[in-house]
C-alpha cells in the first residue's frame, strides 16, 4: 500500500432509497488506498451491489459526499479510468470474446492499436486466446467471466470493482483470477471485491468492509477486525484441577484424558507462564496452536443480532435508521482497527 | 467519435447475427427481382417470357419508366417498405432497448465514460441502421432496375430512403418508449402496433371526413350556383324554395362534417403522420419527374350531399388540391416534432431511472 497517495475510494455519507421507501444505504462510509486490495462483505440485499454501481453511476444515490480516483462520485471522465465486472454481467451473444474485450475498450475511448494490443495481452492472461475468436454464446459461464474480467481491465484501470468475480469459474480459474489481482495490487491499483466467497477474500484482501442492512458494521483488516477473537489452544494432558488454577483462560475436557486449555491472548510470550505450570505439574502437552476467528466467523457475527443471537433477514428493509445503529454501536469491532 | 463508432459497429455485428435482417433482405431482393420480371409493351404486359395483351395497360397508355415508377412509388414502397418491411423491421429492432436495460448488460453499458442521453440516442440511430440498411439496397436496385428496364435514371426515387427513415422512425421513438420503460420486447412490439394503428385510424377519419367535407362543398358551390341562377331569371318561388331548401340541407351536413374533420385533423396533426410521409414520394416523383398516373375513365357519380352532378374527376382533384396544399413542415415537422417530444420524454426518463 502507498498511504502517501490520494485515496482511490473515499465515500462518505452515502445514502440511497429506493422508491417505495426502501433503504439500501444508510450512510456508508468507506476508504480504500492505492495498492489495495478491499473486500466488501454482507448478506443478500445488505446494500454492497447498490453501492458499487452508485460509483459506477450505475445507480443514483440520494445523498453522497466523496470522490473515486479524486473525482466527484458521478464524473463520467473518471470512468475511463475505472475498470468494473457488474455480477451476471451480460455481453451480446453475437460478440465473440475478442470484439466484447475491444467493444469495452473502445467504450473507454481508447485507441483502436492500443485495445487490439491489449486485448490480446488480456485474453493471454484469462488463459483465453484460443477461444478469443468464437462467440460468446457458446462460451460456458466461467469462460464467460473470465472475458468479463479481461473486459473490465481492458483500459488499465487505476481502481477495479468486480462484483462476484469468480462466480462459476473452477478452482484453476480462480486461483488465476486471484493472482491478477494481487499482480494489480502489485503494481499499485487498487482493488474492491465484492464477493460471497469469503475463502477467497480472507487470502487476498488487505482489507474487508462488512455490510449489514446498509451500514458499514465492520471496516479494517482481517487482522484487527478478529483481534479481540486471537487466542491459544492447549490440548494437554492437563486436569480441571490445575485448568482452574490458570487465569483468565477457558478449560475444556475433550474426554480421555485430554482437555484443552484456550487462553485468550496473541502474544506468544504471554503463555509461556501457562507452559510453566504445565510442565511443573508433569502435564503431557500434544499441542499449542494460536487461534484466531476465520473471516467466516466474524462475517456470521456481524449478521447475527446480538441480542437474539438470530442471523438478519436477506434484503433491504424499511425499518428506522436507529435499529440499525443499534445493532451496529452494540459491537466493539466495529469500527476500523486498522488500515495500514 | 470512438463511442459511437464502437455503437455502430456493435449494431452492424448485431444486425449480421439476426436471421430477420438476412429474411427481409432476401425478401426485398425477390420483390426487386418480381418487378423485374414484369415488362410493358405495346400490346400489354409481359411476365418474364408470358404476354398478356391488355388495352388498358401498355406503352400506348403509359410509358415503361412510368410504370416501373408507378410500381415503386404506389405499390412497392407504401405495400412492402411501408407495411409488410416495417413489420418485419419492429420485430427486428423491438429488442434493442429492452436488451439494453437488462440487468447485466446496462451495468456495462453506464459504466463508460459516455453520458445516457448520448447513449440513448446512439443505440437509436443503431436501430434506423436496421431499416437504412434494408430500404437503401431495396431503392438502389429499384433505381437500377428503373434505369436498366424502363430506361430513365431517376435520382429522385432515392429520397424513398429518408422519407421511409422517417417514416419507420416515429413508430420506433414508441418502440424506444415502451421498451426502455416495460423492458418487454413483446409488450413494446405489441403496443407500438397498437400506436400504428391508432395512427392508422385518425388518418382513415380524417380522409373520410374530408373527402364527404370536400363532396359536400361541392355539392354546395353547385346549389348555391343553381339557387343564383334561378333567382336572376326570376323563377317563381315554386323553383327557388326547394334550391334554397337544397343549400340548407348542403350547409347543414357541410358543418357536421367540417366539425368532425377538425377534431380529426387536429389529433392527425398532433400524432405523426405516418402515410403522408410516405405519400411524399409520389408528390415528389409526380412534381420532379412529370409522372402522372392517369385515373379512371370518368364515368361514375359522387353520392354524397343532395347534389349527385360531382364528377370523380372533379372531386378526386380537389381533394388531391388540399392534400397538395400541405405543406413538407406540417407532414414532416410536426410528425418530428412528436418523435422529438417522445425521445426526449425517454431520454429524460433513461436518465433519471436507476438498473
Amino acid at each position: 500500500m502507498m498511504p502517501n497517495r490520494p485515496l482511490s475510494i473515499d465515500l462518505n455519507d452515502v445514502t440511497k432509497t429506493y422508491r417505495g421507501g426502501v433503504h439500501a444505504l444508510r450512510g456508508v462510509s468507506l476508504q480504500v488506498h492505492p495498492g489495495e486490495i478491499f473486500g466488501l462483505l454482507g448478506p443478500n440485499g445488505a446494500g454492497k451491489s447498490t453501492l458499487v454501481k452508485i460509483m459506477m453511476t450505475v445507480v443514483r444515490p440520494t445523498t453522497v459526499r466523496g470522490e473515486v480516483l479524486g473525482q466527484p462520485v458521478g464524473h463520467k471522465s473518471t470512468l475511463a479510468r475505472l475498470g468494473y465486472l457488474p455480477e451476471h454481467h451480460r455481453f451480446p451473444a453475437w460478440l465473440t470474446g475478442r470484439q466484447a474485450i475491444e467493444f469495452s475498450g473502445a467504450m473507454c475511448k481508447m485507441p483502436r492499436k492500443l485495445r487490439r494490443r491489449r486485448t490480446d495481452e488480456l485474453l493471454d492472461l484469462v488463459r483465453m486466446t484460443e477461444w478469443g475468436g468464437k462467440r460468446l454464446g457458446t462460451y460456458s459461464k466461467g469462460m464467460q467471466q473470465r472475458i468479463g474480467l479481461a473486459a473490465s481491465l481492458v483500459n488499465d484501470p487505476q481502481l477495479v470493482l468486480l462484483d462476484e468475480p469468480t462466480d462459476g469459474v473452477d478452482p484453476v480459474g480462480r486461483r488465476e483470477i486471484r493472482e491478477v489481482l494481487t499482480q494489480m495490487r502489485d503494481q499499485g491499483k487498487s482493488v474492491l471485491v465484492n464477493s460471497h466467497i469469503l475463502s477467497e477474500l480472507e487470502m487476498i484482501c488487505d482489507r474487508v468492509a462488512i455490510l449489514v442492512q446498509g451500514v458499514v458494521a465492520r471496516q479494517g483488516t482481517v487482522a484487527s477486525l478478529t483481534k479481540s477473537s486471537r487466542c491459544y489452544e492447549i490440548i494437554s494432558a492437563a486436569t480441571a484441577e490445575i485448568g482452574s488454577t490458570i487465569e483468565n483462560a477457558e478449560f475444556e475436557s475433550l474426554g480421555e484424558g485430554r482437555s484443552l486449555i484456550r487462553v485468550p491472548t496473541d502474544d506468544p510470550i504471554a503463555i509461556q507462564p501457562v507452559l510453566d505450570r504445565l510442565r511443573a505439574g508433569d502435564v503431557m502437552i500434544e499441542s499449542v496452536l494460536p487461534k484466531r476467528e476465520s473471516l467466516e466467523d466474524l462475517f456470521l457475527r456481524s449478521v447475527t443480532d446480538p441480542s437474539t443471537g438470530v442471523a438478519l433477514e436477506p434484503g433491504a428493509n424499511r425499518s428506522s435508521d436507529s435499529d440499525v445503529k443499534t445493532f451496529r454501536k452494540s459491537d466493539p469491532d466495529s469500527t476500523d482497527g486498522g488500515d495500514s | 467519435m470512438i463511442q459511437t463508432l464502437a455503437l455502430l459497429h456493435a449494431a452492424y455485428r448485431e444486425l449480421n447475427a439476426r436471421k430477420l435482417f438476412w429474411v427481409t433482405l432476401a425478401l426485398s431482393g425477390l420483390i426487386v427481382a418480381a418487378m423485374a420480371s414484369v415488362g410493358l409493351n405495346e400490346e400489354g404486359l409481359t411476365v418474364l417470357w408470358w404476354q398478356f395483351d391488355l388495352a388498358f395497360l401498355n406503352t400506348n397508355i403509359m410509358p415503361v419508366d412510368v410504370f416501373y415508377k408507378f410500381i415503386f412509388a404506389n405499390l412497392a414502397v407504401p405495400y412492402w417498405l411501408a407495411w409488410l418491411a416495417t413489420i418485419l423491421a419492429l420485430i427486428s429492432t423491438a429488442s434493442i432497448f429492452p436488451d439494453m436495460v437488462s440487468g447485466g448488460s446496462i451495468d456495462i453499458l453506464l459504466s463508460k465514460p459516455i453520458g445516457r442521453t448520448r447513449l440513448f440516442l446512439t443505440r437509436y440511430l443503431t436501430g434506423l441502421l436496421f431499416v437504412m440498411l434494408q430500404v437503401g439496397v431495396f431503392t438502389i436496385a429499384a433505381f437500377l432496375l428503373i434505369g436498366f428496364r424502363g430506361g430513365s435514371w431517376e435520382p429522385w426515387i432515392l429520397i424513398s430512403i429518408p422519407l421511409v427513415l422517417l417514416f419507420y422512425s416515429y413508430l420506433f421513438s414508441i418502440c424506444a418508449l415502451l421498451g426502455t420503460i416495460t423492458r418487454s420486447t413483446i409488450a413494446s412490439f405489441l403496443i407500438t402496433i397498437l400506436f400504428w394503428l391508432l395512427i392508422f385510424g385518425v388518418n382513415s377519419g380524417e380522409q373520410v371526413t374530408l373527402a364527404g367535407r370536400t363532396a359536400l362543398e361541392i355539392s354546395l358551390q353547385y346549389s348555391q350556383e343553381d339557387l343564383k341562377e334561378a333567382v336572376d331569371a326570376g323563377d317563381p318561388i315554386e323553383v327557388t324554395g326547394p334550391l334554397q331548401e337544397m343549400c340548407d340541407e348542403d350547409q347543414e351536413s357541410l358543418d357536421t362534417w367540417e366539425s368532425f374533420h377538425v377534431w380529426f385533423f387536429t389529433a392527425k396533426t398532433i400524432l405523426p403522420k405516418t402515410d403522408e410521409t410516405v405519400d411524399l414520394l409520389e408528390r415528389v416523383l409526380r412534381d420532379r419527374t412529370g409522372m402522372e398516373i392517369g385515373g379512371p375513365p370518368e364515368r361514375q357519380e359522387m353520392m354524397f350531399g343532395a347534389n349527385q352532378r360531382i364528377s370523380n374527376r372533379e372531386f378526386r382533384d380537389r381533394l388531391q388540391e388540399t392534400m397538395d396544399d400541405r405543406s413538407v413542415f406540417w407532414i414532416i415537422g410536426t410528425s418530428l416534432l412528436f418523435e422529438f417530444a417522445v425521445l426526449g420524454l425517454v431520454c429524460w426518463y433513461f436518465s433519471r431511472r436507476d438498473f
